[in-house]
């Protein structure tokens, strides 16, 4: 089944029509001890769409990380297919950069050279590059913090600088797995908008794995909700709020409802 | 403030020391009040005497005037061979065996019966192989240095945070390059413990190797002196080894700090 792409018209950032990423029949099980084979996925379709912003919602265990680990090359499914731009994902690359739930910064760099890291292969003149560093700093507000260790900034700017390190390899879809989950109520909002600053700004897509749905109701153009055991695609639904958005509306509120309730039956 | 940090870490590094001048205060009250027969443990100041002739006198003044440098710089000589090559051959197979179950598996079982064995008994076969001299030492030293080495590598390769070498894979870093920018960085403090304990045992290994009749060296001079009854030469033996030693470790932790940030910057 094709997933049904709903147009929103309240849509401020319009995203390209054309699918740049296409999950094809996606199945995977893993052997376990004793029980025999588990299937985590099942069949799983979608697509997204140039400039797109997809959360994936499900429960804990519904197989959300394997489908990133996946789309990330990390991995590979049993069965089924992933394209980008028509071309299968076979290895990881900075196409799909993933920003990581835990702390995955190279301790033993700096901020600043944790951001560089990526372009050390690049084939930029080492001004360019330094420019480009400072222009990710700013960009995701740490400026100031170049030169500090990971294990001297907090966990929120930890994810910042995660983000930057990526955002600077110009990747088509940024996939992210619950990388806000660790952090407090306060700084997950910052974060959070800091996401849709930068979504606005650069041009990637992003893939964002959560099992908070009002976070995917505050960010997502789409949802996708996630059945449990074995994964699947069980709904899709657009989100067309406008954007900014606010969090404390009726609309807000009542997609969030909706969600959740549909969650249960899942 | 700096300054009260500065002066607490040197109060710091100030406690390293109270042990040794406890110990050497003690041996002294027991010498001066004759607790302990000078036959069994010579008089600090005579051992200072000893020291001082062994560093700075001139051959033929006494048995072991002067002996210094030259037993010095054999013995440094070797440890530092016996131990490059432990670090040469030691390194590289245990990154490759943490990190490939292949070479593991090919590997483990071996090096792990022959860790079992004690050094001590590999020094008749090392005679057999090398004769007495420098091969025989460097062969001992490299055998001892390699095992903590090895096994220390292993475990820091081992131990990789999987998302680190994933990370860099993600952002377009290849096997080889991953494995001097990502792999050896974040097993380096593994890396430091290895390379540190093999050191140390290294000068061990070397006074066993030094035993067997060569002609100079720190244990050879120790050898020699039991033979002549100088337990004071024997005291000035051990304790310049305990020193040397210790400034090898201090020079070789020091001499990684300053090459790679890894070293200086993860605890």
């Amino acid at each position: 089944m094709k997933p049904k792409l709903k147009i929103v018209s309240s849509r401020q950032r319009p995203a390209d029509a054309r699918a740049i990423l296409e999950v094809e029949g996606l199945s995977k099980g893993f052997a376990t001890n004793g029980a025999g084979e588990i299937l985590v996925l099942n069949k799983v379709e979608f697509t997204v769409r140039k400039g797109e912003m997809v959360c994936i919602v499900g429960r804990s265990g519904c197989g959300k990380s394997t489908l990133l680990n996946i789309l990330a090359g990390f991995t590979f499914p049993d069965r089924g297919r992933v394209r980008l731009r028509g071309r299968p994902v076979d290895r990881p690359a900075p196409d799909r950069c993933v920003v990581f739930q835990e702390d995955a910064l190279f301790p033993w760099l700096t901020v600043r050279e944790n951001i560089a890291f990526g372009l050390k292969t690049h084939s930029m003149s080492r001004r360019d590059k330094e420019r480009e560093v400072d222009r990710f700093l700013a960009l995701v507000g740490l400026t100031d913090f170049g030169g500090y260790l990971p294990s001297e900034i907090s966990g929120g700017m930890k994810q910042r600088v995660a983000l930057a390190r990526v955002l600077i390899l110009q990747p088509e879809v940024l996939l992210m797995d619950e990388p806000f989950a660790a952090l407090d109520a306060q700084t997950r909002e910052e974060m959070q908008d800091l996401l849709l600053h930068l979504w606005a700004k650069l041009t990637h897509s992003i893939v964002f794995v959560t099992h908070d749905v009002g976070e995917a109701v505050l960010l997502a153009d789409r949802v996708l909700l996630f059945e449990n055991a074995p994964g699947r695609v069980k709904e899709e639904i657009a989100i067309d709020l406008p954007r900014p958005r606010e969090k404390d509306t009726g609309r807000y509120y009542a997609l969030c409802r909706a969600i959740t309730s549909k969650m249960k039956r899942v | 403030m700096k300054r009260s940090h500065d002066s607490d870490a040197w109060a710091h590094r100030a406690l390293g020391g109270g042990l040794p001048v406890l110990l050497l205060v003690l041996w002294l009250a027991a010498s001066e009040t004759g607790m302990v027969a000078p036959y069994l443990l010579p008089h600090p100041k005579d051992v200072l005497a000893t020291a001082a002739s062994y560093v700075f006198g001139h051959g033929g003044q006494a048995g072991f005037a002067g002996r210094f440098v030259d037993d010095f710089s054999a013995s440094i000589a070797r440890v530092m061979l016996g131990f490059g090559l432990a670090v040469l051959v030691g390194l590289p197979l245990g990154i490759l065996s943490g990190r490939l179950a292949l070479v593991n598996r090919l590997l483990g079982t071996t090096i792990n019966a022959l860790r079992a064995v004690p050094g001590i008994s590999w020094l008749p076969l090392a005679l057999v192989w090398f004769g007495i001299g420098l091969k025989t030492t460097v062969f001992l030293v490299a055998l001892a240095a390699f095992f903590p080495i090895y096994l220390n590598a292993e475990a820091g390769a081992r131990q990789v945070n999987p998302t680190l070498l994933r990370a860099g894979a993600m952002m377009g870093v290849r096997r080889l390059r991953g494995t001097f920018a990502i792999l050896l960085p974040a097993a380096m403090p593994n890396i430091i413990t290895g390379l540190r304990l093999g050191l140390g045992i290294s000068w061990a290994y070397l006074v066993l190797g030094e035993l067997t009749g060569v002609p100079n060296g720190l244990g050879a001079m120790i050898m020699d002196a039991r033979m002549l009854g100088r337990i004071d030469v024997i005291v000035v033996g051990i304790i310049f080894i305990a020193v040397i030693g210790r400034l090898c470790d201090v020079g070789l932790h020091q001499a990684l700090r300053l090459a790679f940030k890894s070293a200086r910057r993860l605890p």
